[in-house]
């Protein structure tokens, strides 16, 4: 028996009027502006060829651009290295034991010493 | 032809469903899927001021994004799992270890 | 100029070095460092040797050594630098001849009873003497003040050295905030001379004393601060002659003093002689071109030191302990020096400063060498009969005192007789003021001669009057070499300016007349009597000095002999009670201690306490408010970092939302 999704309605739907209201301040700016003509790509130029070319500083496309070969190189770096980021992270390494990080702004550290020390100053009085 | 404003408000509208995703969900696979969203929201930009100008500069860049999104996928990926392992969950709203 | 003058700094430097020594590796040296400490001073002496007859040929040495604080565009430069002319090469032979004599002296007050901490002492002693040292070759204001406040602190560090007993650390602390008193206002005084010449050099043509006399004469401008030139040049003189009152122990700041007796005695006599107490006159001396612009000043310096003679003189008439009577001796006889100082009497101030020195160092060793033959008991009702028991102490003593009273031909004679007549003169050539001066200065010869015979006869003549006086404790060379040095220098050290002899005779024997001459321009005596007599209107009168001499010979003959009148039996009696109501007076030191006292706890006590009030409760509730509102706000603002991812992209959409909103109001997008 398949289930029908259903559409779950509930308050944890209420960020996502942000969204909404982005998306209607955009839309006012958007139609509102005043764009250029549209200049379009000449109908015997092939844009994939152009793109390709492109690529590799190759100036046999019909269509104008710059070039991108260093872009392609460094793109290709770091690909590789967030696949390599990736495998590292999802790695799961024996014997490590998981620290959780104290990031409570020194708060129970503070506490800890703080009752040290009154411990110490009611010994005095 | 078809003005620009069609493309923007398009692209902005698969923007703010990414952004509408990432506001209300809380698991981190579906984060994920949401920001692939609005990168592609992006790149319809791109693809379109593309053919605005008359210049492949935008697709080759829309290109581009697309490998970088494989990118961050990838390292998404990794962070969801190390999540999943020390937290044993996937709810992106119980990891609040990064708070004050 | 290769020679001596390279030298010069390790005169300062040597008992520096020996107050390293001493208290770095004292616990492992024969005796606690005494040797280095022997060693360093008298080098250091030997090198003052060479350099005083370095001076008296002629030469000079004014030298900046190091700028420490290099002044841009105008603003002051600060710098240490070293100044010889006859006036410091002299004071340094008296410092370290006395500091070598102290040292050797301190094998046998200290090492040979057994004290222990020997290398703190030694090291203090060290320290003592390189800061007077420093202050007497010092080349400017600044140097010289930073200088006074070490020797200041070396005092402190002295007068406690016991501080195990209660007596010894409340008297440090005493002498300490009493000098520190007038120390502030030499430091205002410091600052003022900065702020008004912008240097504060002693010599040369860009000293201040030269600038100020150039701005009397108009030729040249100085930052009065509204004032006319010679009246602030004058309130300038008085605020630094605060620090002079406070370290020479003037009225009324001379309350510290007596009780710095409960230091160790040697370093009374270091304090007494050579250092702390002569820094001050020592300083009006090197400035004195600046005095001498202002009457004013003049006439209350010369005030002062009447005063303090008269009042200190009559205050030592009553006391018990022996070292008391010397302390109250030391006040007055500075006094003597302030009353010359103030008189136009700069050689004879300077000259007395340099018998004194012989001679109160002289009576203090001798009254420690009587301590330690009294096993520490210093009373001197308990003494008597010393004489035959230790006749070298005795005969130096009796020249010391011989000296301190006045009487011819002993060193005081003449100094004191000097300035009294430097004063006589001044005041009958047209500066009346002065003669109220001399005649307390008069009044207090009388005095001396009193007290001095008094605490000679209590001490070593009549019968013994107790066990201890009977069979004294011997001392040994390292205390009796002291004494005879002394002895013979207070004997002798008068002859190098017998003034009335010189009148009488028409030699020319005022060496130190011929001494002082030299030097520097700007800073010899006889730059001194122009300035006297063009700014200060100081004229010396036609008075031979044989008449004021005999007056001041009688009255001191009249004291020692009353002395001897009522004391000298073999067992003397308390005359005391003869003063009546003025003998709990005289006890009582004028009630000086008390009145000062009230004074901080009526006065000075309610406004501490109200400053203190405004410092709490305003200044720091201020620093207070602000932090804990930041501390506040930062709690309540940190909250929004939940942690949670969701809100910070509802927080940052909101936020793009608003941004874009805004530029497209402003921008008019819309």
């Amino acid at each position: 028996m398949t289930t029908k999704p259903e559409l779950n309605l509930g308050s944890h739907l209420v960020p996502g009027l942000a969204a909404v209201a982005l998306f209607a301040v955009m839309a006012a700016v958007f139609l509102t502006a005043s764009f250029p003509e549209p200049q379009g790509f000449a109908n015997d130029a092939s844009v994939v060829a152009s793109i390709g070319y492109a690529m590799f500083d190759l100036d046999f496309g019909g269509i104008s651009s710059e070039s991108f070969l260093v872009a392609f190189e460094i793109i290709d770096i770091v690909l590789v290295a967030a696949l390599v980021g990736a495998v590292m992270l999802a790695r799961r390494e024996p014997g490590t034991t998981t620290v959780k990080l104290v990031s409570d702004g020194g708060r129970r550290l503070r506490e800890t010493l703080s009752k040290a020390e009154n411990g110490e100053t009611e010994d005095e009085s | 032809m078809v003005p620009p404003q069609y493309y923007l408000l398009l692209s902005a509208a698969v923007f703010c469903i990414g952004l509408f995703g990432i506001l209300t969900r809380r698991n981190a696979l579906l984060f994920l899927m949401s920001v692939e969203l609005m990168l592609n929201a992006a790149n319809i930009n791109l693809v379109a001021f593309s053919y605005v100008w008359g210049n492949v500069t935008g697709q080759t860049f829309g290109l581009f994004t697309m490998a970088i999104a494989a990118a961050e996928v990838a390292v998404g990926l990794g962070i969801i799992l190390v999540l999943y392992r020390d937290f044993g969950d996937v709810d992106v709203t119980k990891v609040t270890t990064m708070r004050w | 100029m290769a020679g001596i003058f390279d030298f010069v700094p390790a005169i300062v430097l040597l008992p520096f070095v020996s107050f390293l020594v001493a208290l770095a590796v004292g616990n492992r040296l024969p005796k606690g460092g005494a040797f280095a400490g022997i060693v360093a001073t008298a080098g250091s002496f030997l090198l003052s040797v060479a350099t005083f007859f370095t001076v008296s040929g002629g030469q000079t040495y004014n030298q900046t050594i190091y700028t420490w604080a290099n002044g841009l565009d105008g603003a002051v430069t600060l710098t240490f630098g070293l100044l010889i002319d006859p006036l410091s090469a002299m004071m340094l032979v008296i410092v370290t001849l006395i500091a070598t004599l102290v040292h050797v002296f301190s094998l046998g007050y200290m090492n040979d009873e057994g004290e222990t901490g020997l290398p703190r002492y030694y090291a203090g002693l060290g320290l003592f003497t390189a800061s007077m040292l420093g202050f007497v070759v010092a080349d400017n204001l600044l140097m010289a003040f930073m200088f006074f406040e070490l020797v200041g602190l070396c005092s402190y560090l002295l007068i406690g050295f016991w501080f195990r007993e209660p007596g010894p650390p409340s008297a440090a602390k005493k002498a300490f905030l009493v000098t520190r008193f007038g120390d502030y206002f030499f430091l205002v005084g410091v600052v003022a001379v900065f702020a008004t010449f912008g240097t504060a050099a002693f010599a040369g043509s860009e000293s201040f004393p030269h600038l100020a006399e150039q701005a009397l004469h108009g030729e040249h401008s100085v930052n009065t601060f509204g004032f006319e030139p010679r009246t602030w040049f004058t309130i300038v003189g008085l605020l630094v002659l605060g620090g002079v009152v406070g370290k020479s122990a003037q009225f009324p700041l001379h309350t510290w003093l007596p009780d710095a007796m409960e230091g160790p005695t040697p370093v009374s006599a270091l304090i007494h002689a050579a250092t702390m107490v002569a820094a001050g006159v020592y300083l009006v001396a090197r400035m004195y071109g600046f005095y001498a612009l202002s009457p004013t000043s003049l006439s209350i310096i010369a005030l002062i030191g009447g005063f303090t003679a008269l009042f200190a003189a009559t205050m030592g008439v009553v006391k018990r302990e022996i070292k008391q009577v010397l302390a109250y001796s030391t006040i007055s006889q500075y006094g003597y020096m302030m009353l010359g100082l103030g008189g136009g009497g700069y050689i004879a101030a300077t000259f007395h400063l340099m018998t004194h020195a012989f001679f109160k160092a002289l009576l203090f060793l001798g009254a420690g060498s009587v301590i330690i033959a009294m096993h520490h008991n210093e009373n001197m009702w308990e003494m008597g009969g010393l004489k035959d028991k230790m006749p070298v102490t005795y005969y130096t003593f009796l020249s010391g005192s011989l000296a301190l009273a006045g009487i011819v031909p002993f060193a005081g004679f003449w100094s004191k007789d000097e300035v009294l007549y430097e004063t006589l003169v001044h005041g009958l050539g047209g500066s009346p003021i002065l003669l109220v001066a001399y005649a307390m200065g008069l009044l207090a010869v009388f005095f001396t001669g009193f007290y001095t015979f008094r605490m000679v006869l209590l001490t070593f003549h009549g019968e013994p009057r107790s066990q201890t006086a009977r069979d004294p404790h011997g001392v040994h060379w390292n205390v009796k070499g002291p004494l005879v040095v002394l002895g013979i220098l207070a004997a002798t050290a008068g002859l190098v300016n017998m003034t009335p002899v010189a009148e009488l005779t028409g030699l020319e024997i005022e060496f130190l007349h011929q001494w002082l001459g030299h030097g520097i321009e700007g800073l010899t005596s006889h730059h001194y009597v122009e300035l006297l007599e063009s700014q200060a209107g100081y004229h010396a009168a036609e008075i031979g000095p044989i008449v004021p001499g005999l007056v001041s010979l009688a009255l001191a003959l009249a004291g020692a002999g009353l002395a001897y009148f009522l004391y000298n039996d073999a067992e003397p009696t308390e005359h005391t009670d003869k003063l009546g109501g003025a003998k709990t007076v005289l006890y009582n030191n004028y009630y000086q201690d008390e009145y000062q006292v009230w004074l901080a706890n009526s006065l000075v006590q309610p406004f501490s306490r109200g400053a203190d009030k405004f410092d709490q409760g305003v200044v720091d509730g201020v620093v207070n408010g602000v932090s804990s509102v930041s501390l506040l706000s930062g709690n309540r603002v940190r909250r929004i970092q939940s942690g949670v991812v969701s809100n910070y992209a509802v927080l940052l959409t909101l936020g793009l939302t608003a941004l874009i909103l805004g530029f497209g109001l402003l921008g008019g997008w819309f």
